[in-house]
């Protein structure tokens, strides 16, 4: 009788774990966009993961300063960091180094030298940031998505200065000559064409962060549509995830209807 | 062999269970045309003894469009799982982007009351005063929200942010075929949704993008509160009205 029951049971719970469709996603909060959690190897050796903050480091840093000169990957645990790296001066080691930035050992004026480890191993523990989100957020220019910040406006109005080189590892660039923007054309009929602006993302991101990898630079050499971007890929890379959301449709497709 | 005879037995006798379920469905009841999209949210309030807050949908949607609070606040569809916290609010997130003493009254000791009303509130008064203004309909609110809204009786805001913005010109109708023959097809209008609602309330997650593939769009699955139904059961033209989909269906 029990397993006639058990049978029973089975048949009717295998729908409701299938068809977990049609629902709206959790969005994360604006103190939340962006924070990436770096498990490389971090809880195999007995040490809590790092959170990094996306927002506090974009609010000083260009993406590119990272991404290219450092050699950060675009994608979480894609870096393969570990400890003996940055120690060596490489990856997080580059500015946490007690000179640009604090180290794992800081030499404190009365206490003496004090750890840092747990300042980003925070994983799961109840450590308050030294720099505040909400209290950083109050002095920049709000937006609706993402970390409820302006990042360009913020730019714009000099609230932030970004860096874009590192001595020692940055090499000396050429002033930046603009490339001009260009409209991608939608498959979809009477989806507006988006206007992707060249000089918007340079300033951020060179060309090295987008071109060849994520989007080769034959133009039309390489088409996508809106679903690879959902899926993370081309704008995708960045948009969604540390970029404002795809959910902002109308920045992307401004112009007429063709 | 054994085995066999049990499966059998287990999928005819589960099969039995789960058609009946669907045979016997039942709408839930519509509470009164002025409690209709009333949300409680008493996620932390009674646990730190706060009265819990009643937020009326209608005296909101007559001013603001879903896609402000919905799309640009980043209010979750189910009550409860916003988290919305006072700090935040008092930081002009949530209720507070509004409710800031300026746009709306403010997040100060002596309007605490307005919101943290605790469940019995009766606004009976101030929505009869709004619905005989405005067109009916047959269920739900008993207003026609949509012919208000073209009528221009009501101006729900379209953005919080961008004054501009206005809502995307995409107006492609689709007429979805029914699963049963003898059900008549649900006519699709973006055009009509389009004021409200921005592109990205309900694409990619509720509805997926690619043509054809939105897997398990039926209506026993929109009865479970899924797609059409995540909005068409609590604040929306209620699921009642058959006819308002399947336009040709007698009413």
């Amino acid at each position: 009788m029990m397993r006639y029951l058990l049978f029973v049971l089975l048949f009717l719970l295998v729908p409701a774990q299938v068809f977990s469709f049609g629902e709206k996603l959790k969005r994360p909060k604006a103190q939340d966009f962006g924070n990436v959690v770096i498990n490389s190897y971090s809880e195999a050796k007995g040490e809590a993961a790092v959170m990094f903050p996306h927002w506090l480091h974009r609010a000083k840093f260009t993406c590119r300063l990272c991404h290219v000169d450092l050699g950060f990957a675009m994608q979480a645990g894609g870096t393969d960091i570990t400890e003996a790296d940055n120690e060596a001066g490489l990856f997080c080691g580059s500015c946490h180094n007690n000179k640009i930035s604090f180290g794992p050992l800081i030499d404190h004026p009365a206490l003496g030298k004090i750890r840092q480890c747990e300042r980003c191993h925070s994983v799961g523990k109840q450590i308050k940031m030294k720099n505040d989100f909400r209290e950083f957020r109050r002095q920049m220019p709000r937006e609706r998505f993402g970390n409820g910040i302006d990042w360009m406006a913020a730019e714009d109005q000099g609230k932030i200065k970004l860096v874009d080189y590192l001595e020692g590892i940055s090499i000396k660039r050429k002033e930046f000559k603009k490339p001009e923007d260009f409209k991608l054309t939608s498959a979809e009929q009477k989806m507006p064409q988006i206007i992707f602006s060249h000089e918007r993302h340079a300033v951020w991101n060179g060309c090295e962060t987008c071109h060849p990898e994520i989007f080769p630079v034959k133009k039309g050499a390489q088409p996508y549509s809106m679903q690879d971007i959902f899926a993370g890929k081309y704008c995708g890379a960045c948009h969604d995830k540390v970029a404002f959301p795809n959910i902002d449709c109308q920045r992307c497709h401004t112009d007429s209807v063709y | 062999m054994n085995f066999c005879r049990n499966l059998l037995l287990a999928l005819i006798l589960g099969g039995c269970c789960t058609l009946n379920a669907f045979a016997y469905y039942h709408l839930p009841r519509l509470p009164p045309p002025d409690q209709y999209g009333d949300v409680v949210m008493d996620r932390v309030s009674s646990a730190a003894g706060e009265k819990a807050v009643v937020f009326s949908h209608w005296s909101h949607r007559s001013r603001y469009s879903c896609r402000v609070c919905h799309f640009e606040l980043n209010f979750e569809l189910k009550a409860g799982e916003t988290e919305i916290s006072e700090e935040e609010n008092r930081d002009g997130d949530f209720c507070g982007a509004c409710h800031d003493g300026r746009r709306a009254f403010g997040h100060t000791e002596e309007h605490c009351g307005k919101c943290h009303t605790g469940p019995l509130v009766d606004r009976y008064k101030a929505f009869s005063a709004l619905q005989n203004r405005l067109p009916r309909s047959r269920f739900g609110n008993r207003i026609d929200w949509a012919a208000a809204q073209q009528q221009g009786l009501i101006e729900p805001l379209f953005s919080l942010f961008r004054a501009a913005e206005q809502p995307m010109p995409f107006d492609k109708r689709l007429v979805l075929m029914a699963e049963w023959n003898w059900v008549p097809p649900a006519v699709f209008d973006h055009a009509a949704h389009n004021p409200w609602l921005d592109c990205a309330n309900c694409h990619p997650d509720i509805f997926n993008i690619q043509k054809k593939t939105t897997k398990h769009f039926l209506m026993e699955f929109i009865l479970k509160k899924k797609f059409c139904g995540v909005c068409h059961f609590s604040v929306a033209l209620p699921i009642d009205d058959c006819h308002a989909c399947h336009p040709a269906m007698k009413k």
